[in-house]
Protein backbone atom coordinates (compact mmCIF):
# COMPACT_ATOMS: atom_id res chain seq x y z
CA UNK A 1 0.00 0.00 0.00
CA UNK A 2 1.37 3.37 -0.93
CA UNK A 3 1.83 5.85 1.83
CA UNK A 4 1.95 9.57 1.70
CA UNK A 5 4.41 11.38 3.94
CA UNK A 6 2.60 14.21 5.62
CA UNK A 7 5.23 15.30 8.09
CA UNK A 8 8.10 17.54 7.07
CA UNK A 9 11.15 15.41 6.32
CA UNK A 10 13.80 17.92 7.33
CA UNK A 11 16.22 16.38 9.78
CA UNK A 12 17.46 18.34 12.73
CA UNK A 13 21.03 19.48 12.19
CA UNK A 14 23.58 16.94 13.36
CA UNK A 15 25.51 18.08 16.35
CA UNK A 16 28.96 16.67 16.97
CA UNK A 17 29.40 14.61 20.11
CA UNK A 18 30.79 16.42 23.08
CA UNK A 19 31.12 20.12 23.66
CA UNK A 20 33.63 22.55 22.28
CA UNK A 21 36.09 21.79 25.05
CA UNK A 22 35.88 18.05 24.28
CA UNK A 23 36.63 18.73 20.61
CA UNK A 24 39.50 21.00 21.66
CA UNK A 25 40.89 18.25 23.89
CA UNK A 26 40.63 15.73 21.06
CA UNK A 27 42.35 18.05 18.61
CA UNK A 28 45.09 18.82 21.14
CA UNK A 29 45.67 15.09 21.67
CA UNK A 30 45.78 14.26 17.95
CA UNK A 31 48.03 17.21 17.10
CA UNK A 32 50.20 16.34 20.13
CA UNK A 33 50.65 12.79 18.89
CA UNK A 34 51.61 14.06 15.43
CA UNK A 35 54.05 16.56 16.98
CA UNK A 36 55.60 13.81 19.09
CA UNK A 37 56.36 11.70 16.00
CA UNK A 38 57.51 14.64 13.88
CA UNK A 39 59.63 16.25 16.61
CA UNK A 40 61.45 12.94 17.05
CA UNK A 41 62.20 12.85 13.31
CA UNK A 42 63.17 16.56 13.40
CA UNK A 43 65.52 16.19 16.39
CA UNK A 44 67.19 13.00 15.17
CA UNK A 45 67.59 14.25 11.59
CA UNK A 46 68.82 17.69 12.63
CA UNK A 47 70.89 17.07 15.73
CA UNK A 48 71.72 13.41 16.23
CA UNK A 49 73.05 12.23 12.87
CA UNK A 50 75.32 15.21 12.16
CA UNK A 51 78.99 14.86 13.10
CA UNK A 52 79.60 18.40 14.32
CA UNK A 53 79.63 20.38 17.56
CA UNK A 54 76.14 20.41 19.07
CA UNK A 55 74.84 18.51 16.06
CA UNK A 56 74.25 21.76 14.19
CA UNK A 57 74.33 21.87 10.39
CA UNK A 58 76.42 24.32 8.40
CA UNK A 59 74.64 26.74 6.03
CA UNK A 60 75.11 24.50 2.98
CA UNK A 61 74.08 21.41 4.94
CA UNK A 62 70.84 23.15 5.97
CA UNK A 63 70.05 24.03 2.34
CA UNK A 64 70.78 20.49 1.16
CA UNK A 65 68.65 19.08 3.97
CA UNK A 66 65.57 21.22 3.42
CA UNK A 67 65.66 20.84 -0.38
CA UNK A 68 65.07 17.09 -0.02
CA UNK A 69 61.35 16.66 -0.97
CA UNK A 70 60.64 14.16 1.81
CA UNK A 71 62.24 16.39 4.44
CA UNK A 72 60.44 19.42 2.98
CA UNK A 73 57.06 17.71 3.45
CA UNK A 74 57.95 16.41 6.93
CA UNK A 75 59.15 19.83 8.12
CA UNK A 76 56.03 21.48 6.66
CA UNK A 77 53.78 19.01 8.48
CA UNK A 78 55.79 19.56 11.65
CA UNK A 79 55.29 23.31 11.34
CA UNK A 80 51.51 22.91 10.89
CA UNK A 81 51.00 20.48 13.76
CA UNK A 82 53.31 22.26 16.19
CA UNK A 83 51.56 25.60 15.50
CA UNK A 84 48.08 24.09 15.97
CA UNK A 85 49.17 22.33 19.16
CA UNK A 86 50.84 25.49 20.52
CA UNK A 87 47.78 27.66 19.85
CA UNK A 88 45.45 25.12 21.47
CA UNK A 89 47.79 24.88 24.46
CA UNK A 90 47.93 28.66 24.84
CA UNK A 91 44.12 28.74 24.64
CA UNK A 92 43.93 26.18 27.44
CA UNK A 93 46.22 28.26 29.66
CA UNK A 94 44.26 31.45 28.94
CA UNK A 95 40.97 29.64 29.67
CA UNK A 96 42.29 29.01 33.18
CA UNK A 97 42.00 32.76 33.74
CA UNK A 98 38.23 32.33 33.29
CA UNK A 99 37.67 35.02 30.65
CA UNK A 100 34.21 36.34 29.84
CA UNK A 101 32.59 34.99 26.61
CA UNK A 102 33.44 38.26 24.84
CA UNK A 103 37.09 38.09 25.93
CA UNK A 104 37.21 34.44 24.89
CA UNK A 105 36.07 35.40 21.39
CA UNK A 106 38.92 37.91 21.18
CA UNK A 107 41.36 35.31 22.50
CA UNK A 108 40.22 32.87 19.81
CA UNK A 109 40.60 35.50 17.09
CA UNK A 110 44.02 36.51 18.40
CA UNK A 111 45.26 32.93 18.51
CA UNK A 112 43.95 32.21 15.00
CA UNK A 113 45.76 35.33 13.75
CA UNK A 114 48.96 34.39 15.59
CA UNK A 115 48.76 30.87 14.19
CA UNK A 116 48.30 32.13 10.62
CA UNK A 117 51.23 34.56 10.98
CA UNK A 118 53.40 31.78 12.42
CA UNK A 119 52.52 29.41 9.58
CA UNK A 120 53.03 32.09 6.93
CA UNK A 121 56.46 33.01 8.29
CA UNK A 122 57.46 29.35 8.75
CA UNK A 123 56.48 28.42 5.20
CA UNK A 124 58.27 31.51 3.86
CA UNK A 125 61.41 30.41 5.72
CA UNK A 126 61.23 26.81 4.49
CA UNK A 127 60.34 27.86 0.92
CA UNK A 128 63.12 30.44 0.58
CA UNK A 129 65.77 28.08 1.98
CA UNK A 130 64.64 25.20 -0.24
CA UNK A 131 64.75 27.46 -3.30
CA UNK A 132 68.35 28.49 -2.52
CA UNK A 133 69.72 24.95 -2.65
CA UNK B 1 19.36 17.74 44.58
CA UNK B 2 19.87 21.45 45.11
CA UNK B 3 20.25 20.84 48.84
CA UNK B 4 22.95 18.28 48.14
CA UNK B 5 24.69 20.66 45.77
CA UNK B 6 24.53 23.39 48.38
CA UNK B 7 26.64 21.18 50.63
CA UNK B 8 29.43 20.77 48.08
CA UNK B 9 32.51 22.61 49.33
CA UNK B 10 33.81 25.36 47.08
CA UNK B 11 30.53 25.78 45.16
CA UNK B 12 30.14 29.43 46.12
CA UNK B 13 33.67 30.14 44.97
CA UNK B 14 32.92 28.48 41.63
CA UNK B 15 30.15 30.97 40.97
CA UNK B 16 32.56 33.88 41.30
CA UNK B 17 34.16 35.35 38.21
CA UNK B 18 37.93 35.40 38.06
CA UNK B 19 40.87 33.03 37.71
CA UNK B 20 40.18 29.32 38.12
CA UNK B 21 42.57 29.19 41.06
CA UNK B 22 39.80 30.67 43.19
CA UNK B 23 37.34 27.96 42.18
CA UNK B 24 36.78 24.56 43.70
CA UNK B 25 38.63 22.78 46.44
CA UNK B 26 42.18 21.56 46.65
CA UNK B 27 43.69 24.16 44.34
CA UNK B 28 46.15 26.40 46.16
CA UNK B 29 45.49 30.13 46.09
CA UNK B 30 48.65 30.64 44.04
CA UNK B 31 47.21 28.65 41.09
CA UNK B 32 48.29 25.68 38.98
CA UNK B 33 51.79 27.06 38.43
CA UNK B 34 52.63 26.45 42.07
CA UNK B 35 53.42 22.72 42.41
CA UNK B 36 53.94 22.86 46.21
CA UNK B 37 51.70 20.64 48.31
CA UNK B 38 50.16 18.90 45.31
CA UNK B 39 49.35 15.28 44.66
CA UNK B 40 51.26 13.66 41.80
CA UNK B 41 48.54 14.49 39.25
CA UNK B 42 48.54 18.19 40.18
CA UNK B 43 52.33 18.33 40.12
CA UNK B 44 52.43 16.62 36.71
CA UNK B 45 49.81 19.03 35.37
CA UNK B 46 51.68 22.11 36.67
CA UNK B 47 55.01 20.97 35.20
CA UNK B 48 53.26 20.09 31.92
CA UNK B 49 51.89 23.64 31.69
CA UNK B 50 55.24 25.23 32.56
CA UNK B 51 57.14 23.11 30.01
CA UNK B 52 54.40 23.82 27.43
CA UNK B 53 54.74 27.57 27.88
CA UNK B 54 58.51 27.21 27.71
CA UNK B 55 58.25 25.27 24.45
CA UNK B 56 55.95 27.90 22.90
CA UNK B 57 58.55 30.54 23.84
CA UNK B 58 61.24 28.33 22.29
CA UNK B 59 59.20 27.89 19.09
CA UNK B 60 59.33 31.63 18.43
CA UNK B 61 62.96 31.87 19.57
CA UNK B 62 63.79 29.06 17.14
CA UNK B 63 62.01 30.80 14.26
CA UNK B 64 63.87 34.02 15.09
CA UNK B 65 67.22 32.20 15.11
CA UNK B 66 66.44 30.44 11.81
CA UNK B 67 65.83 33.88 10.29
CA UNK B 68 69.62 34.22 10.33
CA UNK B 69 69.68 31.66 7.51
CA UNK B 70 67.80 34.16 5.34
CA UNK B 71 70.61 36.68 5.88
CA UNK B 72 73.19 34.33 4.40
CA UNK B 73 76.08 32.04 5.21
CA UNK B 74 78.13 34.53 7.23
CA UNK B 75 75.28 35.32 9.65
CA UNK B 76 74.65 31.59 10.20
CA UNK B 77 78.35 30.85 10.75
CA UNK B 78 78.55 33.65 13.33
CA UNK B 79 75.56 32.14 15.14
CA UNK B 80 77.13 28.65 15.09
CA UNK B 81 80.18 30.02 16.92
CA UNK B 82 77.90 31.13 19.79
CA UNK B 83 75.61 28.10 19.63
CA UNK B 84 78.46 25.65 20.09
CA UNK B 85 79.59 27.19 23.38
CA UNK B 86 79.15 25.21 26.60
CA UNK B 87 76.56 27.64 27.99
CA UNK B 88 74.41 27.32 24.88
CA UNK B 89 74.72 23.53 24.75
CA UNK B 90 73.61 23.36 28.40
CA UNK B 91 70.42 25.13 27.38
CA UNK B 92 69.95 22.38 24.77
CA UNK B 93 69.78 19.87 27.63
CA UNK B 94 67.11 22.02 29.29
CA UNK B 95 65.20 22.06 25.99
CA UNK B 96 65.52 18.28 25.74
CA UNK B 97 64.09 17.96 29.27
CA UNK B 98 61.12 20.16 28.32
CA UNK B 99 60.46 18.16 25.15
CA UNK B 100 60.74 14.81 26.89
CA UNK B 101 58.61 15.77 29.88
CA UNK B 102 55.87 17.44 27.84
CA UNK B 103 55.83 14.67 25.24
CA UNK B 104 55.86 11.72 27.62
CA UNK B 105 53.37 13.33 30.01
CA UNK B 106 51.20 14.04 26.97
CA UNK B 107 51.21 10.32 26.17
CA UNK B 108 50.14 9.60 29.75
CA UNK B 109 47.34 12.17 29.65
CA UNK B 110 46.13 10.84 26.27
CA UNK B 111 46.14 7.22 27.49
CA UNK B 112 44.30 8.10 30.71
CA UNK B 113 41.93 10.64 29.12
CA UNK B 114 40.85 8.40 26.25
CA UNK B 115 40.14 5.55 28.65
CA UNK B 116 42.83 3.22 27.32
CA UNK B 117 44.56 3.06 30.72
CA UNK B 118 42.20 4.94 33.04
CA UNK B 119 43.41 3.65 36.42
CA UNK B 120 47.15 3.54 36.01
CA UNK B 121 48.14 7.19 35.80
CA UNK B 122 50.67 7.04 38.65
CA UNK B 123 52.33 3.90 37.30
CA UNK B 124 52.42 5.48 33.85
CA UNK B 125 53.98 8.67 35.24
CA UNK B 126 56.76 6.76 36.95
CA UNK B 127 57.44 4.35 34.09
CA UNK B 128 57.47 7.11 31.46
CA UNK B 129 59.59 9.13 33.89
CA UNK B 130 62.21 6.37 33.89
CA UNK B 131 62.16 6.24 30.07
CA UNK B 132 62.43 10.03 29.91
CA UNK B 133 65.32 10.13 32.38
CA UNK B 134 67.26 7.52 30.41
CA UNK B 135 66.59 9.42 27.15
CA UNK B 136 67.63 12.71 28.80
CA UNK B 137 70.90 11.23 30.07
CA UNK B 138 71.58 9.73 26.63
CA UNK B 139 70.80 13.04 24.91
CA UNK B 140 72.89 15.04 27.39
CA UNK B 141 75.86 12.70 26.89
CA UNK B 142 75.48 13.03 23.11
CA UNK B 143 75.45 16.84 23.36
CA UNK B 144 78.38 16.85 25.78
CA UNK B 145 80.24 14.36 23.58
CA UNK B 146 79.81 16.53 20.51
CA UNK B 147 81.32 19.45 22.41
Amino acid sequence: MATVKTRPQTRPPRRPRGGRSARGWGLTTISGLAVLILVTVHMVANHFVIESVGGLRSYQQVLDYISNPVIFVLESLFLVFVTVHAMLGLRGVLLDLDPSPQTLRWIDRGLVALGIITLAYGFLLIGVLASRA
Amino acid sequence: MSERRAGVPGLDERAERGPVRRKGVGVPASGWFDPRGRALGGFAFAVNRITGLGLVFYLYLHLAVLSLLLRGEQAWSDFLRIATSWAFLSLDVLLLFGLLYHGLNGIRVALVGTGVVPNRQKALWWSLGVIGTIALIGGALHIAGSA
